[in-house]
């Protein structure tokens, strides 16, 4: 056979791959995507609306822009403050998923809710179809306004909801407080960082899990802890492996001072770059049980690496250590007063970092937009939710 | 004589008579006259004469060109000698042949690369040519070789994971704070315009 021949067959073949992925993606236009709630569930889809969503090929690949904008309704009898609804796409199963939570949200029984859900996902054109819908959305945790939940919690999501309901209400103690008080100058200082302005330092994160990680050229690195004076549970000491912008192996030992058992803590991290800027990387879970007074080490596997917004990788200069949450053997939570994270540092920037929680970022938009009176009506209408 | 009161038969009958090609009835007639005429019983001889020389001198022709293909062995090895000459041109050509065909097959080959090349490089976008040249001095173990791990990623738009081929992003507003929420996920937090309310985004590798 001929080259001019095999060239023919070979485009041929192409062309043809590419008629049926896009006669495929057609025949799969009511397969892109399955949105399911249990019988039982408080919350039921109202309305869905899916454009404007695209399947393009990209090379080898199919890529699925999905949009989707779901209606939910509270069917249940008690008011819902918190929802977590988990994404699984069939072709990252069980490895890679997604969640999207929706936190502070005070919705009473009958009241209806929108969530969006934006996404893409790119799979090879030669993935094996299955009868299922490419991407899946299910409910995985409901928190009523008593913190109780319902769902499968797959995904730990009612441990993340609780902490976020605790912190709202910290924070809405607080600046109920302030506003009761007078303290309108506090308040405003309080309430500045919803300006575009004063939003929190922004991170880019690269997490990579398995065998094959690149190995450069480490050094240890001492993780400085950074106490709150009333946790039960404190830092004492900890290293690091770093190499430029990676972080590899961190370790912190920890002791419970109080007493009570302990069945997992949210160690809390900031990174400093070499200009002198701290940024909170956030808060990682661990399930580790700790007896009363007892101390333990606490250790997480895998490589992160971080970068400025732009992209840019960031040197890694200091590292420190705090105790975000605990949560007891018995089920309940500790997290951070306002008084802990005053007391923890004198840095009026991490100060404020620390303390942003989800309702206080929500209150801020409320008070930036409505003023004084629009924060007090939303107090008023979120105690009276709960 | 008789035969001198009966008139001379014709030339052709003559001739004819000295072959014995005449009739019955004719051929008597001509006999009793040449028994009797010197004259023409001379001219049946003279032709008689001059057909055994023809007959001998056509025999004669015929023995030499017979005789000049009589060696055998010669015409063998000349046929022999002709056969291997042809082949052997037979093959010279087709061996040129050959090389011309593999010759136009890689200029057609590599005019069609260049064409791809060109059209390549013109067409896709600089920043996926780097990949592509990155991909390949990984190959040549001029770089370290991907991880093939699960990959979790922010960027200013979503969260990635990559894991068994595929990617799943979870999109998000440019103004979202990214931060770590386990030790396989990262989180993305924002406020939706339309709707006021916060909205956190998870993604998970494993």
């Amino acid at each position: 056979m001929c080259m001019g021949s095999k060239l023919g067959y070979s485009f041929g073949a192409v062309c043809l791959a590419l008629l049926l992925v896009n006669r495929a993606s057609a025949e799969e236009n009511g397969k892109w995507l399955d949105v399911q709630f249990p019988h039982d569930s408080p919350v039921l889809l109202v309305a869905f609306n899916m454009s404007p969503t695209t399947v393009t090929v990209r090379r080898s690949s199919m890529v699925l822009d999905l949009h989707e904008a779901l209606v939910l309704r509270n069917v249940g009898s008690k008011p819902i403050c918190g929802l977590t609804l988990r994404v699984e796409a069939q072709d990252l199963t069980p490895y890679g998923k997604g969640s999207v939570i929706k936190p502070s949200l005070f919705v009473l029984p009958g009241e209806e809710f929108p969530v969006k859900v934006d996404m893409q996902l790119l799979r090879p054109i030669s993935a094996t179809k299955s009868e299922s819908a490419m991407v899946q959305v299910t409910l995985d945790c409901a928190l009523f306004s008593d913190l109780k939940a319902y769902g499968p919690d797959k995904l730990n999501s009612r441990r993340t909801l609780m902490v976020y309901e605790l912190e709202a209400r910290r924070d809405r103690q607080y600046l109920a407080r302030l506003l009761d008080s007078g303290q309108l100058p506090e308040l405003r200082e309080e309430l500045n960082f919803g300006n575009q302005d004063l939003i929190p330092r922004q991170l880019g994160l690269e997490l990579l899990r398995g065998p094959g990680i690149p190995a450069l050229r480490e050094q240890a690195l001492a993780v400085n802890p950074m106490p709150f004076p009333k946790a039960p549970v404190q830092p004492l000491s900890g290293a690091a492996q770093v190499a430029g912008n990676e972080v590899r192996a961190p370790r912190v030992e920890v002791r419970n001072t109080s007493k009570m058992r302990v069945a997992s803590v949210a160690m809390g991290w900031i990174v400093r770059d070499d200009r002198g800027t701290d940024f909170v990387a956030g808060a990682v879970t661990s399930p580790v049980v700790i007896g009363p007074v007892q101390t333990t080490s606490i250790s997480e596997s895998g490589t992160l690496r971080f970068s400025r917004s732009t992209g840019q990788p960031m040197v890694i200069d200091r590292l420190m250590a705090f105790v975000n949450d605990v949560q007891f053997a018995d089920g309940s939570l500790w997290i951070p007063s306002r008084a802990d994270i005053d007391a923890a540092t004198q840095d009026p920037e991490l100060r404020r970092e620390l303390a942003t929680s989800p309702e206080e970022q929500r209150l801020a938009r409320i008070y930036l937009r409505d003023g004084t009176a629009g924060l007090k009506k939303e107090l008023k209408r979120v105690s009276l939710s709960n | 004589m008789n035969a001198q009161s009966s008139p001379h038969p014709a030339l052709e009958i003559l001739s004819l008579y000295s072959t014995g090609d005449l009739p019955f009835f004719l051929r008597l007639r001509t006999e009793s006259h040449v028994k009797e005429c010197a004259a023409c019983e001379l001219q049946v001889l003279s032709i008689r004469a001059a057909k055994a020389e023809l007959r001998r001198e056509a025999g004669a022709q015929i023995l030499t060109g017979f005789e000049a293909i009589a060696d055998w062995q010669a015409l063998e090895g000349d046929m022999l000698g002709n056969i291997r000459v042809g082949v052997a041109a037979a093959r010279c050509i087709e061996k040129v042949g050959r090389t011309r065909k593999w010759t136009s097959r890689f200029a057609w080959a590599a005019g069609m690369t260049a064409l791809f090349m060109a059209g390549w490089f013109t067409r896709v976008p600089l920043e996926d040519n780097r990949k592509i040249l990155t991909a390949l001095r990984r190959a040549i173990g001029l770089d370290q070789p991907p991880f093939y791990g699960t990959i979790l990623r922010s960027s200013p738009d979503g969260i990635t994971v990559r894991t068994q081929g595929a990617t799943l992003t979870i999109l998000h507003p440019q103004t979202a704070v990214i931060s770590m929420s386990s030790p396989h996920s990262v989180t993305a937090r924002y406020i939706d315009d339309d709707s006021g309310q916060v909205t956190i985004t998870n993604v998970y590798g494993q």
